[in-house]
């Protein structure tokens, strides 16, 4: 879509995010799948934004687009009147909200946006997901071009090493996720250990939900109202069973989750031991997420069983938060050795003037030397005149045609590393 | 054939560094780089335990140096098997440093000329060189299971007082390492069963005793009823985890004193 290919391109990046606009202003900003390609197409207007991407999430909205370098300013600014355009709403609206980046600092951003480092919980893996959905959006509406296929792909390895080589994504950050980390923990995999669910509540529902999708098989639903036992049930594809019956099925379940509004425990010390000694010692895993609790707390003194309450889960999710944060500090060292690697490989991209010019080059070598014999040709007509250079001009372009082409050919390619061998070549480094 | 044994230590000290790495800062690139040394390092080991029976002309597992570099080869080969069993890299950071200073006392050790004993009227039949190897094997096992009932024990703490540290989240889960502990001590009690056995059984063919009052029997002795012990309990599922756990451990002092103590406090098995 680029008029002229030979400039050298640079990447802006206009966006809000949960950092810096509330709620009520993202949700205004933000675009919907169609209303994206829609935007994309009315963003990219080939001359000053010559290719375009938008990613929005429930926390951002980000515009990444690629301009000329000379026209960034340019292009950061209709991007703000896009936004103001297509989302019908005032620039001053947004005005004080919205950030602008332009080159590295927009590479950053987008790399640490991917990269889950911008995210308001550091290491989610969804986000990574949002930018791969927006780049196809933006591929499927034509407007993702040379420049953003190599920056959105960069994003990609850099995310990749980013959550390969540090621990920013390795333990869990919410309760309900928590019971997933520390089952598998206990029992090395969730696939065949059974959960009983007591009581209900959001909390409770969702983690019962993270351990059946990681593998969990069987589950027991308990609960004072009939109706609620057995809707759950037929959710979780379970059992409902009376809350009177629960001795003769605590023994069955691996993991036990508690979530109930009696005053006092549920799940008894006399009740856990007659557990454990039907069981025949094999581990037992009991989530109280009640207040107050309905677990006794002496169960965590038996042996092979493992008590955790709201504070303790609480606790863990704080301190593994924090390691977060010390394995995001090494994120960014990442990140930052990437933008270097990544502004080289795009200024490489800027090796289509380089190549008009070489054959200019070559072509003023065999004009120069035609005019530095010319005396020794004795006196020609200018026919013969013409002829002779025709002759210099062609043979020169006959012999660089497939060179040139050749170079070309690694240019559209993106092919970074052939280019860097014609420029040593050809010693084009300036 | 010491220059073939520093190439092996070369391998298993980069095998051992990699490992530790790779668990510190759960990298895959570093186990990877572990493993590879590791390969090497234990097939190279594989060629100078094999130079050194041909050349010397006996099994190469009767004096000392012998018997530190064939438990660091047994080692090896006990780290691989559990590996593509139960892919536990952790291990690796734990059993390859003790495994790099077998061989480096091995390495060291200058030469067994002195010793009073001659290797050369043990190698005449079969059975000596199967009894020392399969009690070899068995210590081997054994400190398997001790690695793993620390680990068992070190993440039963964790999980009891909810406090965890980086190791915790790089260990094996609990099953794991109780699995690996169970199967490594039936292993083991197997191997030293039969390594008793034909140990017996050669010495009645020599003189006609099968039992001398040895320290170093008497520990053996004592290491195989506990280790039949651990496995009786842990089989009718009484004792699973901690307690387990904690008799793997204590399990692996009788182990020490038993290879290491009796020589100390002299008798017939003056050897190995």
């Amino acid at each position: 879509m680029s008029k002229n290919p030979n400039e050298p391109m640079s990447i802006v990046l206009v966006g809000v995010n949960h950092k810096t606009a509330p709620v009520e202003m993202r949700e205004l900003l933000a675009f919907s799948e169609e209303a994206c390609t829609e935007g994309l197409r009315l963003l990219v207007d080939g001359e000053v934004v010559r290719e375009g991407l938008i990613v929005s999430t429930c926390n951002r909205v980000e515009v990444v687009a690629a301009t000329t370098t000379e026209k960034m300013q340019e292009g950061t600014e209709r991007i703000s009147d896009f936004l103001s355009v297509s989302r019908n709403l005032p620039r001053d609206f947004f005005y004080d909200h919205v950030y602008n980046r332009t080159e590295e600092d927009a590479v950053r951003h987008l790399f640490r946006v991917t990269s889950s480092l911008d995210s308001m919980v550091v290491g989610e893996p969804q986000v990574l997901g949002q930018v791969r959905r927006a780049y196809s959006l933006a591929l499927e509406a034509g407007t993702a071009g040379r420049v953003l296929n190599r920056l959105v792909h960069h994003a990609f390895h850099v995310a990749k090493r980013v959550r390969t080589e540090t621990g920013i994504a390795a333990n869990a950050v919410s309760i309900s996720y928590m019971a997933v980390e520390l089952g598998k923990k206990i029992f090395n995999t969730l696939k065949g250990h059974s959960v009983l669910l007591i009581g209900g509540g959001e909390m409770a529902e969702l983690s019962a939900r993270h351990l059946i999708n990681a593998g969990a098989e069987g589950v027991l639903i308990a609960n004072r109202t009939v109706e609620t036992a057995e809707r759950l049930a037929a959710e979780f594809n379970g059992t409902a069973i009376s809350l009177n019956d629960l001795p003769d099925y605590l023994a069955e379940a691996d993991i036990v989750i508690c979530s109930t509004g009696a005053e006092d425990y549920v799940v008894t010390e006399a009740l856990a031991r007659k557990a454990l000694e039907e069981r025949r010692n094999r581990p037992a895993f009991f989530i109280d997420i009640s207040v107050p609790r309905n677990v006794d707390p002496a169960i965590g003194e038996l042996p092979n069983m493992f008590v955790f309450d709201i504070d303790d889960l609480e606790a863990v999710v704080t301190s593994n938060i924090r390691e977060r944060e010390k394995e995001a500090e090494r994120a960014e060292l990442i990140v930052e050795s990437e933008i270097m690697q990544f502004q080289q490989a795009l200024r490489a991209l800027d090796f289509g003037p380089t190549i008009g010019a070489l054959r200019q080059k070559l072509q003023d070598i065999a004009r120069l030397e035609l005019a530095r014999q010319k005396n020794r040709l004795g006196q020609l007509t200018p026919e013969q005149e013409r002829a002779v250079e025709a002759l210099l001009l062609s043979t020169v372009n006959k012999i660089s045609h497939p060179v040139l082409s050749q170079m070309r050919r690694s240019y559209e390619a993106s092919d970074i590393e052939t280019i860097q061998a014609w420029r040593d070549i050809f010693g084009l480094e300036e | 054939m010491r220059s073939l044994l520093l190439a092996v230590l070369a391998a298993y000290i980069v095998a051992a560094i990699h490992a530790i790495l790779a668990f510190v800062n759960k990298r895959k690139a570093l186990h990877r780089i572990s493993l590879w040394s590791l390969a090497a390092g234990f097939a190279l080991h594989t060629a100078a335990l094999l130079a050194d029976w041909i050349i010397d002309g006996h099994y190469p597992l009767f004096y000392r140096r012998e018997t530190l570099s064939f438990l660091a080869w047994t080692l090896a080969a006990t780290y691989g098997l559990v590996l593509f069993r139960y892919g536990t890299q952790a291990l690796g950071a734990f059993i390859l440093p003790p495994i790099s200073v077998l061989v480096f006392i091995a390495a060291i050790i200058q030469s067994d000329s002195n010793t009073a004993v001659s290797a050369s009227g043990f190698s005449t039949t079969w059975l000596f060189p199967v009894h020392t190897t399969l009690v070899i094997f068995a210590y081997a096992a054994f400190f398997v299971v001790f690695l793993a009932s620390s680990m068992y024990l070190f993440q039963e703490r964790a999980l009891k007082l909810k406090t965890f540290g980086a190791a915790f989240h790089r260990l094996p889960s609990l099953t794991t390492v109780n699995e690996i502990a169970t199967s490594a001590a039936a292993i083991g009690l197997t191997m030293l069963t039969v390594g008793i056995a034909t140990g017996m059984m050669w010495s009645a063919s020599r003189d006609g005793h099968i039992w001398r009052n040895d320290p170093k029997e008497i520990f053996a002795a004592l290491t195989w009823l506990l280790y039949l012990l651990l496995i009786i309990y842990r089989s009718t599922a009484g004792w699973r985890g901690r307690r387990a756990a904690w008799l793997g451990v204590a399990g692996f002092a009788l182990v020490l004193c038993t290879f290491f103590g009796a020589r100390l406090m002299g008798g017939y098995h003056v050897f190995g």
